[in-house]
């Protein structure tokens, strides 16, 4: 009885639950960065935890390498997100809407804002893994 | 009107014959589409289920209108929440192929793509009324909360208004793109927040809690400051735009969100926007006095 | 805490994390900078504990945002708030410690 109930209530709720935030299809490029950034975000918390765990532990070479593309995304679509959060990069409301009007807060100075967080993701992570695949066994 | 002029102002006869073959063009049936309906009644059903119409649509042809073709002629019992069919109600909102969508406003044939299936769902991240129609209490109590009035405090220019209040143009733009929200669900239930968190007050709410906070004529900045402010107010938002995406009527409610922010912001370290505007003398009265 | 004040902070350590991370990175990746910026070590310690104070809030506070969303029941927010404050201060506390074993203060 209380599982039949339980059940009817998820149905009944339509909530989509945790699979909702990763629902980025059919919506713009925002909506993977937003999910991408989360998820990157876990899995730099669990690294740092580790590398307190045994101070200054770090996974090595091609992990490296990997570690350097979740963190230098964090970092870059982290700065796209503070000056867009904070209001400087949406633009200002409309007076005269066009028929269709698409927002002004994708499509305006934010879309370059994306490909400038995606171009320094791949310019920071390039020179990570310079480091993280030659500098560093070098270094021994 | 003359016959002569009336002659001057018709229509050239090829022109209208072209006329009146493109609006049958339109109305003439070109495609058998299927149509997977969503059906469940929480009431009554234990689970829901998935019924399936094919139907042949028109290039003119909306997914409001096969709803109603549907419910007339092949499921009586088809639930859909519609009134003014030109996208002014915001009462028929639903998910169409996955997106949240008016579907008086989205035509078929454009929903559908390349493909021949439409599928139809409620909205989602909200309860389920029956089949297509979603429950709005929770909806319109979060845009409640937030005091979508103008607040003022000149208690007796209130009760014997002696004018209009104060406004110039680039007043008003600040907060006319918001106004335009006609309340249909689609933001709420994209942002992916809203997903997992009940709580959060929701991109229509806090768009319209900005539209009165940098209204000139409104007092209730710091009214409403710690309602927006709160745990499931506007910093659960993390700019995944989806809301902005969906809205029919480009309110731009993630635009709107982040410009709350900054003002929040600014609030901390202590500018306020304006000053509550003035009742202008009005011409009325000067009239009356005569 | 305001719920502006706490995420005005997250913005904050943000921008910490970025510079004092990046100090930290190539203290421990280029050895030419490397050397530069330990020799002097109480400047670095400095460094380190800022970057430490930094990382923790923005992880842990992090954490409470996805975890008030994933359980938005107002009894629970309160909970969750206080305990990660609480871990999040304790990991500070050890850290710091750790930090002044490894860079050679204790
Ligand atoms: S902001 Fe747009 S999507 Fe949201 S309720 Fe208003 S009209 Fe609908
Ligand atoms: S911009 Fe904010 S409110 Fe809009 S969908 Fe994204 S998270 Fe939700
Ligand atoms: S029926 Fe009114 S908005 Fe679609």
């Amino acid at each position: 009885m209380e599982a039949e109930s339980e059940f009817k209530e998820y149905y009944a709720k339509n909530m989509r639950g945790i699979s909702g935030w990763f629902k980025a299809r059919a919506y713009t490029i925002e909506r993977w960065l937003y999910a991408a950034h989360r998820i990157t975000g876990i899995l730099i918390v669990l690294f740092v935890l580790a590398h307190f765990y045994s101070t200054g532990w770090h996974p090595g070479l091609w992990w490296d390498a990997l570690l350097g593309i979740i963190v230098t995304f964090h970092t870059a679509n982290g700065i796209r997100l503070i000056l867009a959060e904070l209001g400087f990069a949406v633009g200002k409301p409309l007076l005269v809407k066009k028929p269709s009007q698409r927002p002004v807060s994708i499509e305006g100075v934010q879309r370059y804002l994306v490909v400038f967080a995606l171009v320094l993701f791949f310019v920071l992570a390039a020179i990570w893994a310079y480091y993280a695949l030659v500098v560093q066994p070098m270094m021994g | 009107m003359s016959s002569e002029e009336a002659k001057e102002y018709a229509l050239p006869p090829e022109v209208l014959e072209e006329t009146i073959r493109a609006s049958e063009e339109l109305w003439k049936p070109v495609r058998k589409i299927k149509f997977r309906i969503y059906k469940y009644n929480p009431r009554k059903d234990y689970a829901p289920h998935w019924e399936e119409h094919e139907l042949e649509v028109s290039r003119g042809m909306t997914v409001l209108d096969a709803l109603l073709v549907i419910k007339g002629e092949m499921d009586h019992s088809l639930g859909v929440r519609y009134s003014c069919r030109m996208g002014l109600c915001g009462s028929c909102a639903m998910m169409i192929n996955g997106k949240q969508m008016l579907a008086c406003q989205t035509r078929v044939l454009e929903a559908a793509g390349d493909g021949d299936v439409v599928e139809l769902r409620p909205l989602d991240n909200f309860p389920v009324e029956r089949d297509l129609a979603a429950d709005f209490t929770s909806f319109f109590e979060k845009h409640k909360a937030v005091k979508p009035w103008i607040i003022r405090n000149d208690e007796v220019e209130l009760n014997n208004p002696t004018g209009p209040y104060k406004q110039t143009v680039d007043e008003y733009a600040r907060y006319y793109q918001f106004t335009d929200c006609i309340k249909c669900g689609a933001c709420l239930s994209a942002c992916p927040t809203a997903a997992t968190d009940y709580e959060y007050l929701g991109p229509q709410a806090l768009a319209q809690a900005y539209r009165y906070m940098v209204d000139t004529r409104d007092d209730g900045l710091d009214v409403r400051i710690p309602i927006v402010d709160s745990e499931h107010g506007c910093w659960r938002c993390h700019f995944a735009a989806s809301c902005s995406d969906v809205c029919p009527r480009g309110v731009d409610p993630a635009q709107g969100i982040q410009l709350l922010k900054k003002l929040l912001i600014k609030r901390k370290f202590g500018f306020k926007p304006h000053k509550p505007a003035e009742a202008l003398p009005a011409k009325v009265k000067a009239e009356r006095k005569e | 805490m305001r719920e502006s004040t706490v995420m005005f902070l997250h913005y904050i350590t943000a921008i910490l994390i970025a510079i004092t991370g990046l100090i930290h990175l190539l203290a421990n990746n280029d050895p030419g900078i490397g050397a530069v910026i330990k020799a002097n070590s109480a400047l670095y310690f400095g460094n380190m504990a800022i970057f430490l104070a930094a990382l923790l809030y923005h992880a842990f506070n992090g954490v409470r945002v996805i975890l008030i969303e994933m359980v938005p029941d107002k009894c629970w927010t309160k909970w969750i708030s206080w305990a990660v404050l609480i871990v999040g201060i304790v990991t500070y506390a050890v850290g710091l410690q750790v930090l002044m074993v490894a860079l050679g203060f204790a």
